[in-house]
């Protein structure tokens, strides 16, 4: 063994990495639970992986063969249905953690200085996970899917100038096809994964260079005040015990409330009741449905996009925006901006649920 | 206000019309609703077609300031007309295919043809004034065409339409025919299913004793009446044994069991012999009869009670989230048979209805196997997932514990 790690170490400098990790400290305070989300949303990404892989194994894109293969997956393949009811239980969670990651960054300002870049990219990572779902979400080729990616992809062709040209290239044409599933397939299993790795590894590396944010006032404290403990092993133990748990509670949903197969589409068919999106983009379809068909001179679709856009910029730019987090202050305005958006986002998803 | 509009759409019709309309308007003031002649003619079909009142009585409209020009004195003037003539007067459009066809290709032209062998045609050739014609079911001058609501003779009004003579027993007296028909019809499932349901597939009158060929069938095309619709039950009876003795005894055919008017919805306890079994009305002691009535109520009887079982296993497994789809193929297969066996009985013939019955029980054991299977792979799912949670919560503690004895250790505590 030791002839092995010998062997690395004088490649890839092994040492080097062993005591980098041995220094490296992981604040302990009130706070600490959080930094367990961004983990968690690692090791589901992880998870999907893994079933992904495997799914793709069985998986035929093609619109006379995906629902059957699907189907043929969750029924005749050997644990298949695991598998699958793994890979949807645990990407759902994933934008979930992800969003719970992203929310507890910003109330606890880590985005500010010098940690500007981890929030970028931790950003683009949110979008490419909601990429990712938007796109997988079609390739069981089900009933739903099918009409929740027409109205998706419409959504998206209402954007100014750009639109049109959106709708061809997501659909692979005018219409949502054979040709958008072996479009979307390439788009879920190639590009995004692709690009997600790249983001994921500047995300982590940049982690792990510049360490645990902590709150204003926590930073605050004297140099004694702040506990810390090793980040390996026991910080790494207490991340690998709560993916255990995380990896339970999937193995839980996925035996007692497996996703349904549902319809296979037809493009002919009329759209069934209930179409909807999937719940992390229900806040933004509950509000494109509420919006006037005109607002001033715009088009209400138009309205909605361009105030979801603004709101996202800003979202996006918040490190820049909130200044006073620079100087270690908590900004109250911004403080206020963040429930007023949990508690929007969270008030929309359950009233679309409910009509 | 009423006048401004019908005068709206007169100038629509040619000026020759107006003549007539313009004093038969006046006219429609003073009558009754029934007796008014140019507002149902504005509102019917013809008028919508452009044949106007010249085209059937006609007289000469360009007299409009004499009476007597206008009508009496024209030599092809035809006012009212007795009933014999009606056919003549409908018929001068109606069975010239080449005038029909400009109007309306796919109306047939054999009405009159056929009017003449009805039960209807009859009666009035041979002095019969009682008799139906054309315009006794379809209305004078406000004929509607057949597929519209308001027409009399639209499916969902030919029962009310034929009762307005054959339930009036004064009016039928003559022809002694029987006048408890609607009645009997209003409480049959071909009457629930027309009048009740609105399902205008469902027979009237006219669907079993013809339109303008109307007739009593006779006994022996009873079955072809029925066998129109209930093709496979004909054709299966027709080869029995029983249709054999039934001619041969002179007895009815279909309407023995089921009646005709009042065709009750059929019942598995029509075969049930301990209850309301049919076959004891003519063979109330029992026998052959017996053991057969019993044998196809206990194949149905099976038949039904496996389906509900394999259904409600299906449906539990498929509320545990198991993919069953294949499994409705089954059900679907073992409903079909149940619905075919109930006509196989008609045949009365049990080695027939047996060997029939094979694919259903056969369906119904792959339907309930299939269940078993899906819900023995959920309790192994379950299972596995005890398992599974036990081997996590092991090593959560050990971790747990683990972690714990680090931090006693390690970290230093602040004050």
């Amino acid at each position: 063994m030791k002839m092995i790690y010998d062997w690395l170490n004088q490649r890839l400098d092994l040492d080097s990495a062993w005591n980098f990790a041995k220094k490296k400290r992981v604040p302990i305070f009130y706070g600490t639970v959080w930094y367990y989300l961004g983990g968690i949303s690692l090791f589901l990404f992880a998870v999907q992986l893994v079933t992904g892989i495997l799914l793709v194994l069985y998986y035929q894109p093609g619109a006379e063969t995906a629902f059957e293969s699907v189907k043929f997956i969750v029924s005749k393949v050997e644990f298949g249905w695991l598998i699958r009811e793994i890979h949807s239980w645990s990407a759902n969670l994933f934008i979930l953690f992800a969003f719970l990651h992203m929310f507890t960054v910003f109330f606890a300002k880590a985005y500010r200085k010098p940690r500007e870049l981890t929030w970028f990219t931790g950003m683009l990572l949110l979008v490419l996970g909601m990429a990712f779902g938007f796109s997988g979400y079609l390739l069981p080729w089900n009933e739903l899917a099918f009409f929740a990616t027409k109205v998706g992809s419409d959504i998206a062709g209402a954007i100014p100038f750009v639109g049109e040209f959106m709708l061809k290239v997501l659909r692979a044409g005018e219409e949502v096809t054979g040709a958008t599933l072996t479009r979307f397939y390439g788009i879920h299993i190639a590009v995004l994964p692709g690009i997600f790795t790249i983001i994921l590894g500047i995300h982590l590396m940049l982690v792990q260079f510049q360490g645990m944010s902590v709150p204003p006032e926590i930073e605050k404290l004297p140099e004694k005040k702040r506990r810390t403990i090793p980040f390996f092993p026991d910080f790494v133990l207490r991340d690998f015990m709560v993916w255990l748990i995380v990896l339970n509670v999937i193995a839980l949903l996925a035996v007692f409330f497996p996703w349904e197969l549902g319809q296979k589409a037809d493009p002919l068919a009329p759209a069934p009741a209930g179409i909807r999106p999937e719940w992390y983009f229900m806040f933004m379809f509950q509000t494109l449905k509420l919006i006037p068909p005109h607002v001033l001179f715009i088009e209400g679709e138009l309205f909605g996009i361009l105030l979801f856009s603004l709101g996202g910029l800003i979202w996006f730019f918040v490190p820049f925006l909130d200044k006073k987090s620079h100087l270690g202050i908590r900004s109250k305005f911004w403080t206020y901006f963040g429930i007023f958006l949990v508690i929007y986002m969270v008030v929309l998803t359950i009233w679309g649920y409910m009509v | 206000m009423k006048h401004l509009i019908f005068i709206f759409l007169l100038s629509f019709l040619n000026s020759t019309e107006n003549g007539c309309m313009n004093c038969h308007l006046e006219l429609d003031d003073d009558r009754d609703e029934g007796e008014k002649i140019v507002t149902p003619y504005l509102s019917g079909v013809h008028a919508a077609r452009g044949i106007s009142c010249v085209d059937c009585h006609g007289g000469d409209p360009e007299e409009e300031e004499d009476e007597d020009a206008a009508m009496w004195d024209a030599d092809d003037f035809m006012g009212e007309l007795e009933k014999a003539d009606q056919l003549e007067m409908c018929g001068k459009c109606h069975s010239d295919p080449g005038f029909m066809r400009l109007h309306s290709a796919s109306i047939k032209t054999d009405q009159v043809q056929q009017y003449h062998t009805s039960g209807h045609g009859k009666a009035l050739f041979n002095g019969n004034d009682k008799a139906a014609i054309c315009t006794d079911c379809h209305g004078v001058h406000g004929m509607q065409p057949v597929k519209d609501p308001r027409s009399s003779v639209y499916a969902l009004n030919i029962p009310f339409t034929c009762s307005k003579c054959h339930s009036d027993p004064i009016y039928m007296e003559e022809s002694q025919l029987p006048t408890d028909q609607l009645n009997d019809y209003q409480n049959s499932v071909h009457g629930k299913a027309l009048l009740e349901h609105g399902d205008i597939g469902a027979p009237a009158c006219n669907d079993c004793h013809g339109n303008h060929g109307a007739a009593p069938p006779d006994v022996v095309h009873v079955k072809d009446i029925c066998g129109t619709c209930h093709v496979n039950n004909r054709n299966l009876f027709q080869k029995s044994h029983l249709f054999t003795t039934l001619m041969e005894k002179g007895f009815g055919q279909c309407e023995t069991c089921h009646d005709n008017h009042n065709v009750v919805k059929p019942d598995d306890s029509f075969l049930d012999w301990s209850g309301k079994s049919l076959c004891r009305q003519c063979h109330p002691e029992g026998g052959e009869a017996k053991d057969m009535s019993q044998h196809f109520y206990s194949i149905i009887d099976s038949l039904k009670t496996g389906l509900h079982l394999a259904h409600a296993l299906v449906d539990s497994a498929e509320q545990k989230g198991m993919i069953v789809d294949d499994l409705f193929f089954h059900l679907e297969e073992a409903r079909k048979t149940l619905i075919h066996t109930r006509t196989n009985i008609h045949s009365f013939d049990i080695a027939y209805v047996d060997t029939h019955a094979i694919p259903g029980f056969t369906a119904i054991e792959a339907a309930i196997s299939g269940a078993g299977n899906s819900l023995e792979e959920f309790k192994f799912r379950r299972s596995g997932l005890f398992y599974f949670s036990l081997i996590i919560t092991f090593l959560v503690f050990v971790l747990g514990f683990k972690i714990k004895g680090m931090t006693d250790k390690k970290i230093p505590r602040s004050e």
